[in-house]
């Protein structure tokens, strides 16, 4: 790590706020106002995955921009590697990584390779090296044999490997990853996980946004629940599976059920909370007991005139934990 | 990890990379024959046809006008366009990400502009000759090509500070669009601006091609009433407003990035 810049956190934010004034119409304007961060307080170490968790809406996007130097904040500070966001981003942008991902984002008429190629001369990767560096990259992400065919052929999948490529091009000190496994598919997925924890043997720091718990489980030790812009959870994966303790979990499905019925489950022993996911047509409702005796067939007794019902119970998961820290329906 | 920052970007280097990303865009994209070759065709016949008739050096007339036509088109409307399909590209924000200041990569663009305007001048030329089947009468060629030069360099300032308003909003194309006839004329990129009601006469004056033209139709167009002040006052003119032009970019740039920054819209298009 023969350039990496002192000791210290890799991130250090104190009540970062951010606010949306959106206008809407071109000449009649209404104007709303978002708090998409509500003074966040986050001090992330160097080296390793910090996972950023929490539901669309959040504020990840909001937060990693604010980072990432490409949005500033209403309120409050946030250091990157030692350095403030927005008064240092000469020194910080070539040390930074971001991949936002998605299907932008990239020239889809011209090539991978040319892609890279243009990127690595704004990031001023030696010119001598940038050749051998892109070939590197894309080997890495296993892109080299669609290199030279233009974006717009590749698959979601693959766009999304050359955003990472990018991302890395520069040999960034941190790497931002913003929902980097959204809309891939599960193979896809998979691969791109598996790449971004091979990351972290270069000693980058990654910090990644997520909203899926068996993603951050899977990746990342450390990790912190934002909801509604708020910091609600920082702790180890291993401290939030603590969380559990002796909770039990049982679900309920059927093709729907009355509030009626919602009560009664509500009012049996133990029962500290219900949440409710709908599959198709189908109505999941996810029951957390802390203490008492309720068990599947006492939910099944106290649901009658439900032929088709079916109950089970299962081992409480992180997702549970999660759920209940951001206090909100995940479909 | 080491190397990171190891030689750095240079404002050369990123300028490059933007002309040849421009080519590289434009090779990619078969819509742009329809700018930068079909529409000079179409402009040098119409403009022939307007102007024939026009006295001893109407052929100067219609390729000027012509030319300009298509070359305001090119590096002008084409600098800031690109800029608006980096925003609907999505790529506006790994760009600005990347240490080099956004200015290069518009400089990259615009330097691509005025080639592939300077194409397009050419065809003009062509047209026109091919439609008159004659040259036309040219008092000093070599002059007529240095100031063609000339008027495509303050049209390429004109192009970097329009490339600020495309980073700044993404209503940009609709105010250009709407604006755009009101600068053609107004700058005399078809008829010279002094045909025109005199007040309309300072608004083109802030305009720094409005100045070259003016130089340029004097070297090439004996007898030609102009700006009464004459040809080499337009030229100090002429750099004049395209040095300011430069100036008001570098520091528009600078402050547009940081009121984008702060609105964060610039994922929107
Ligand atoms: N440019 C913007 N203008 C207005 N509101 C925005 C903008 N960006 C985000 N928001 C709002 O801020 C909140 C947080 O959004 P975001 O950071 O994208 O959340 P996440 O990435 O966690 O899904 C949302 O309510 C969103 O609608
Ligand atoms: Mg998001």
């Amino acid at each position: 790590m023969a350039l990496a810049s002192q000791d210290g956190p890799a991130i250090e934010t104190r009540g970062l706020t951010r606010v949306f004034q959106s206008r809407k119409g071109f000449l009649f304007r209404e104007r709303t106002r978002t708090e998409a961060l509500k003074g966040v307080d986050l001090t992330v170490e160097r080296g390793a995955i910090f996972g950023l968790l929490g539901p669309n809406g959040a504020g990840k996007t909001t937060f990693t921009k604010i980072l990432s130097t490409l949005l500033l904040p209403t309120d409050g500070t946030a250091l990157v590697l030692g350095h403030d966001v927005t008064k240092e981003t000469e020194w910080l942008r070539p040390r930074m990584g971001l991949v936002l991902g998605g299907e932008r984002g990239l020239y889809n008429r011209i090539s991978g390779r040319d892609n890279l190629r243009y990127f690595a001369d704004l990031y001023g990767v030696p010119l001598a090296e940038r050749e051998r560096r892109i070939r590197e990259v894309l080997e890495r992400v296993d892109l080299l044999d669609a290199a030279d065919r233009r974006v717009e052929e590749y698959s979601r999948g693959m766009k999304q490997k050359l955003h990472l490529a990018r991302g890395i091009l520069h040999r960034p000190e941190i790497l931002f990853l913003d929902e980097p496994t959204i809309g891939l598919d599960p193979k896809s997925a998979r691969e791109t996980r598996k790449l971004i924890r091979s990351l972290v043997s270069d000693g980058v720091t990654i910090f990644l946004t997520t909203h899926y718990m068996f993603e951050a489980e899977e990746l990342c030790p450390k990790l912190a629940i934002l909801s509604k812009g708020r910091i609600v959870a920082r702790d180890t994966v291993d401290n939030l599976r603590a969380l559990i303790g002796g909770d039990r979990t049982i679900e309920v499905e059927d093709y729907g059920f009355e509030d009626r019925e919602l009560a009664v489950l509500r009012g049996l022993p133990g029962v500290s909370k219900i949440v409710t996911e709908e599959f198709g047509p189908m109505l999941r409702l996810t029951l957390r007991i802390r203490t008492g005796e309720t068990t599947v067939d006492g939910v099944r007794r106290s649901l009658p005139g439900h032929p088709e019902l079916a109950v089970r119970e299962r081992r409480t998961s992180l997702e549970d934990v999660y759920l209940d820290l951001v206090d909100e329906e995940v479909r | 990890m080491s190397g990171a920052v190891a030689d750095g970007y240079t404002g050369r280097r990123s300028t490059y990379a933007s002309l040849r990303l421009a080519f590289l865009l434009f090779m990619a994209d078969p819509q742009w024959l329809i700018p930068s070759m079909i529409a000079p065709v179409i402009f040098g016949l119409v403009s022939f046809e307007l102007f024939r008739g026009y006295g001893h050096y109407y052929l100067t007339y219609a390729i000027l006008g012509a030319g300009m036509m298509s070359m305001w088109g090119q590096t002008l409307y084409g600098s800031g366009w690109a800029t608006g399909q980096d925003r609907e590209f999505g790529t506006l924000e790994p760009t600005i990400q990347a240490p080099t200041p956004y200015l290069y990569v518009v400089l990259g663009r615009v330097l691509w502009n005025v080639v592939s305007g300077l194409l397009g001048g050419l065809i003009v030329y062509l047209v026109v000759v091919a439609a008159a089947g004659s040259p036309p009468a040219l008092p000093d060629p070599l002059a007529f090509v240095v100031l063609f030069l000339f008027v495509m360099l303050t049209l390429a300032a004109v192009g970097v500070v329009f490339a600020a308003f495309y980073v700044y909003t993404r209503y940009a194309g609709f105010i250009q669009n709407v604006g755009e006839f009101a600068f053609y004329v107004g700058t005399g990129c078809m008829f010279p601006v002094v045909l025109l009601p005199f007040w309309t006469n300072p608004i083109a004056l802030v305009f720094p091609p409005t100045w070259a033209l003016d130089a340029l139709r004097y070297a090439s167009i004996p007898g030609y009433v102009g700006f009464s002040w004459g040809f080499w006052p337009d030229i100090a003119g002429a750099i004049g407003t395209t040095a300011a032009y430069l100036l008001l970019a570098g520091s528009v740039f600078h402050r547009v990035e940081r009121h984008v920054l702060e609105e964060g819209n610039l994922d929107h298009y």
